[in-house]
């Protein structure tokens, strides 16, 4: 399998004297669903978004799909980023003044292309917002926002879904709906997701999970239950930091 | 509460700086001209009434437009820091004490501004007198005196204006509902449209007045026709500024073609914020399109005026009145400027998190600015159409009254240069703002809301 996003020593220092990032690499492979998690300040966050390009590591590479993101420009970053690589954010990043449907289409016709109305149809109504396409999201429970945040992740087919702490605002039956959903496109339609997040609960629905501590990795986990996830996570601090790359 | 007014004027002095200016600006003008007043307590007879009519034209105007920039760029200050209150409030400032601390900021404010304003007004006073000299209409023999009046009418009315200004916007800001959204959000409350709009048609109906009266009343009269004229402009000008988000709706509707299919996506997106945010874009309509029908008419007016005039016997205080149309003009274009780039600024950094978003949804930099500039387009052909329109409640009954033409002879080029003016504050302010705000990553914008 080839891997969809691939870390090499990723390196992230604020104003030069916090480290938020030590040296990270790992790799997720297409088609896998993973969860990555630590306490609050273990650089989990950072790690997401210098991997999505949302911030620039201060060393290492980030490699999208074969494509070398580090490399490039910011702009060329954004560019890539539209069509290459789908958002999930805690609190949904809708654009207010935008139906749902728009919202939707918005990184395909920010590229400039002509979104397939079909696709567009099909991709809404698999996520039950059929019959609220008009609305805008001020309109929208916060579980129906998160869904519509999951369609516009969906719909440029992207290398890699990155998810940051997705359910952190949802409700436990929400949350459950949206890590369904991430799930379904991960096996159901051979997307590629990585998502960070707090709740082993949440970790519990990722095929592997990805634990890191003071800006290291410090573990992996196959096939994880909360039980398991909840018992590595208080013991974090325990286990000797192993360079834990996920094939 | 007083003192933690005083705290913020201290330590977050960035937020009242606009405010200051435009306070500062206006208490110099009105001790300027006022000064003329105490001036003219020994004069002779002649010079006095041309130092009278002289404070009396200049300090009027500079009235208007103190309440109107004081007005706009507190409430503005205050809009800002809604966060703030709101956050006051939640740890116990009761809606008193947060009126009692925005009304003695202002104070504080206007004060400190009217005091540094001082020496200012004191030398521009001695320039105004200068000038007056100059042209014959004050005899060489008077001294420059700046007295009681300068001193009671620049304190005054600089205080009063920002005690007014601040309990409206501490009115407003500290409405149950104003204090019960969200941090970060705006109050989607709309205000009054009909009492906005009854306005409006009383200002324009003044106005229209005004214009009839200056090509019937005034026809034959020379140069006296200057005075209604001149308010014709004036008053549509404001009925029509208080109309800037019907404008602003209408000229996007008759553009959004064009803007489509310049802007693309970025169009698109244009036409959904003014859409979605008509009020706050119409804020940056008013300055533009009063700044282009007062200048525009009174120009215009003036080189009607110069050519009626030519061989002919003119009253002595017209050369006063010359001199004192290009200093309102001048006057206009300063605080037009101040209040411009100060809304637009404001309302641009409001738009951090906004931006932030469409950057995350797969925006560039480059697609936002050229939404921003389509945006401003948009606010500056609102603007210019709504102050020709104005101007013409001068220039026509006026040309009609005074050479009895109604379309004056006159160059466009001084029409283009305001009219460039307009565009250019515009587009560097929004333009600037916004280049700012797209600085950095997205991710920490977003949460900073």
């Amino acid at each position: 399998m080839t891997d969809a996003v691939y870390l090499e020593s990723l390196s992230k220092t604020y104003d030069g004297t916090v480290v938020a990032l030590d040296g990270v690499t790992a790799a997720f492979a297409a088609g896998s669903f993973t969860a990555v998690m630590g306490p609050s300040g273990s650089g989990k966050s950072t790690l997401l978004q210098c991997a999505a390009g949302l911030d620039r590591p201060t060393a290492g590479r980030v490699v999208i799909d074969g494509t070398e993101l580090t490399a490039t420009s910011d702009t060329e970053m954004t560019k890539f980023r539209r069509l290459r690589v789908g958002f999930v954010f805690q609190d949904y990043n809708l654009l207010p003044s935008l139906t749902v449907e728009q919202n939707v289409v918005l990184p395909v016709r920010l590229a400039g292309r002509r979104p397939d109305r079909r696709r567009v149809k099909e991709i809404i109504d698999q996520l039950g917002l059929g019959d609220r396409r008009h609305a805008t999201p001020e309109k929208l429970s916060g579980g129906q926002r998160q869904r519509v945040a999951v369609a516009r992740a969906l719909i440029t087919e992207p290398a890699v879904i990155f998810a940051d702490e997705p359910t952190g605002a949802l409700d436990m039956r929400s949350a459950r709906e949206v890590l369904a959903l991430l799930r379904t496109a991960v096996h159901q339609y051979g997307r590629t997701v990585v998502m960070v997040t707090h709740d082993p609960l949440a970790a519990a629905h990722a095929d592997a999970v990805l634990f890191l501590a003071d800006g290291r990795l410090a573990g992996s986990l196959r096939a994880p239950t909360v039980d398991a996830v909840a018992e590595r996570l208080a013991h974090l601090g325990d286990t000797t930091r192993g360079i834990g790359a996920l094939a | 509460m007083i003192s933690v007014a005083l705290r913020n004027l201290r330590h977050r002095p960035g937020g009242f700086v606009a405010t200051f200016l435009s306070a500062f600006l206006g208490a110099t003008l009105l001790m300027a001209f006022a000064s003329l007043l105490d001036t003219s307590r020994g004069a002779d007879s002649a010079s006095a009434s041309s130092l009278a009519t002289t404070a009396g034209v200049g300090g009027g105007w500079c009235l208007v437009i103190v309440a109107f920039a004081v007005t706009s760029t507190l409430s503005l200050a205050v809009r800002q820091r809604a966060d703030q209150i709101t956050l006051l409030h939640r740890v116990g400032a009761a809606r008193r004490q947060l009126r009692r601390m925005i009304v003695g900021e202002s104070a504080a404010v206007a004060l400190i501004a009217s005091a540094v304003a001082v020496p200012a007004g004191l030398a521009l006073g001695r320039v105004l007198l200068q000038l007056l000299r100059n042209t014959g209409q004050a005899a060489e023999s008077i001294d420059y005196a700046f007295g009681p009046i300068a001193l009671s009418v620049g304190f005054g009315v600089t205080l009063l204006g920002a005690l007014i200004a601040g309990i409206a916007a501490a009115r407003r800001t500290t409405t149950p509902q104003g204090l019960g959204f969200s941090l970060g959000d705006p109050p989607s409350a709309r205000r009054r449209p009909r009492a906005r709009r009854l306005f409006a048609a009383l200002f324009l109906l003044i106005g229209a007045n005004c214009a009839v009266l200056t090509a019937t009343l005034m026809d034959g009269k020379g140069i006296d026709a200057m005075q209604t004229a001149g308010q014709a402009g004036i008053w549509a000008a404001i009925g029509l500024a208080l109309l800037a988000p019907e404008l602003l709706r209408l000229v996007t509707a008759v553009l959004a073609v064009p803007v489509r299919a310049i802007g693309g996506v970025a169009g698109e997106l244009a036409l959904l914020t003014v859409h979605s945010r008509a009020r706050q874009l119409a804020s940056a309509v008013m300055p533009v399109l009063i700044f282009t029908g007062v200048a525009t008419g009174t120009v215009y007016m003036q080189a009607i005026e110069n050519k009626a005039a030519a061989g002919q016997v003119e009253p002595d205080y017209a050369q006063d009145i010359k001199t004192l149309n290009y200093v309102v003009v001048g006057m206009i274009t300063l605080f037009v400027a101040i209040m411009l780039i100060n809304t637009l600024i404001a309302a641009t950094a409001r738009r951090r998190q906004e931006f932030a978003q469409q950057r995350l949804a797969g925006a560039t930099r480059g697609q936002l600015l050229a939404m921003v500039a389509l945006e401003g387009l948009l606010v500056t052909v609102t603007g210019a159409l709504g102050g020709t329109a104005a101007a013409m409640f001068t220039i026509l009954p006026f040309g009609a009254a005074r050479a009895d033409r109604i379309w004056p002879e006159s160059t466009p080029a001084a029409y283009l240069t305001i009219l460039a003016i307009a565009v250019a504050l515009t587009a560097a302010a929004m333009l600037g703002a916004t280049r700012r705000t797209v600085r950095g990553p997205a991710t920490a914008a977003v949460h900073a809301g």
